[in-house]
């Protein structure tokens, strides 16, 4: 099945791929989270990203889906239109809420 | 449990029918609900020991399954809820944690689901519960920071030294070849994915990994994982280029470029 893969090949695509990777269009925005907010009530049981409970800042502590103590980073500008069946506006939050009965 | 008497030693006192000890004794009733009480229990405020060693052994294989469940979300819901809990109760019980980290329960289940007849009518269940184990192991993977641009365009300017490169890749990363459509079933399940565009008969390759605190999921060519599996395996960047030729869809410069630009590299040794 192994081919022969030149020199010259192995060059064109390292470089390629240098190049693909810094240019903006495909960089992953991930690692930065200047474009993120933290949204409250939308993470699902154990998927939050922090602050869950009284007393824990810990990423996967929430216990129950919509948690409204529990965060998770969201793209910005986007937590307010994510429902949340336990918020009193019906959409992610800000700022922690009590949730609704 | 009340301790040794005077007399007898206590490892015989301990020591019943079969040669188990208490403890193991008191293991093995827990996950099966045939076995007797254990003797010798007591209780504090005289209730029936047996009535409350029933409900201990209930929460012990429902919390286990409840941990399964949230493990594998998309394998429970292709199965249903009720089917889920009670092959994971068989599982739980075949195949009890072998380690005190709740987080990490579930190795060994698509291996089970594999060989449970009752699950053989959903054919691609035993790889959804493969691929949620590896989402699980891309989450609890170490950290490591990405290879620096700099090292990348250092091996750019000595062109002669890049067969013998040496890539060393994210302890996240791992790959899955399926001959069904997991990856297109796990977005569907997740949203992402109209399910009515999914042909769960079309065989998928891809990639698992984790970018800062979350877990991807990349669909990809076989070639991508031959790629990647000859790099873990210790090989060169020649050697693993040339063991993913093989692959008429593989593209060497867009597989390194998604690389890079998931952090995937973490770093590039043999530039002289």
């Amino acid at each position: 099945m192994n081919r022969k893969v030149t020199p010259a090949a192995l060059a064109l695509a390292f470089s390629t791929a240098v190049t693909l990777a810094a240019s903006p269009a495909l960089a992953a925005g991930d690692k930065d989270k200047g474009d993120k907010e933290k949204c409250y009530g939308v993470a699902l049981a154990g998927k939050n990203d922090c602050k869950a409970g009284p007393g824990t800042t810990c990423s996967g502590s929430s216990n129950r889906d919509y948690q409204g103590n529990a965060w998770k980073y969201v793209p910005k500008g986007t937590c307010k239109e994510i429902p949340s069946p336990t918020s009193p506006t019906g959409k992610g939050q800000l700022q922690p809420f009590q949730e609704k009965g | 449990m009340r301790g040794g008497g005077a007399g007898a030693g206590l490892s015989e006192r301990l020591r019943g029918a079969g040669g188990l000890t208490v403890e193991e004794r008191w293991a093995v009733a827990l996950l099966d609900p045939e076995a007797p009480t254990p003797p010798d229990l007591t209780s504090w405020n005289g209730s029936d020991p047996g009535q409350r060693f029933a409900v201990y052994r209930n929460n012990v294989v429902v919390s286990l399954v409840e941990s399964l469940a949230q493990t594998f979300p998309v394998t429970c819901e292709l199965v249903g809820e009720e089917f889920f809990r009670a092959m994971g109760r068989e599982f739980v019980r075949a195949r009890p944690p072998r380690s005190t980290l709740l987080a990490r329960y579930g190795e060994g289940f698509a291996e089970f689901v594999d060989g449970f007849p009752p699950a053989a009518s959903v054919p691609y269940l035993a790889d959804m519960a493969r691929l949620e184990m590896h989402c699980l192991a891309a989450l609890h993977a170490a950290d490591a920071d990405p290879a620096a641009p700099q090292v990348l365009e250092a091996a750019l300017r000595e062109p002669e030294c890049l067969p013998a490169l040496r890539l060393r890749l994210h302890p996240s990363l791992r790959c899955l070849r399926s001959e069904f459509a997991v990856f297109s079933l796990w977005d569907a399940h997740r949203g992402e994915l109209e399910i009515s565009q999914v042909n769960p008969l079309a065989a998928e390759c891809g990639w698992i990994l984790r970018s800062g605190l979350e877990v991807r999921l990349l669909p990809m060519c076989a070639g991508d994982c031959d790629f990647v599996e000859a790099l873990a395996r210790g090989n060169s960047f020649g050697e693993a280029a040339e063991a993913a030729a093989g692959d008429r869809e593989f593209d060497l410069g867009r597989c390194l470029a998604t690389l890079l630009r998931w952090g995937m590299v973490t770093s590039v040794n043999g530039i002289k």
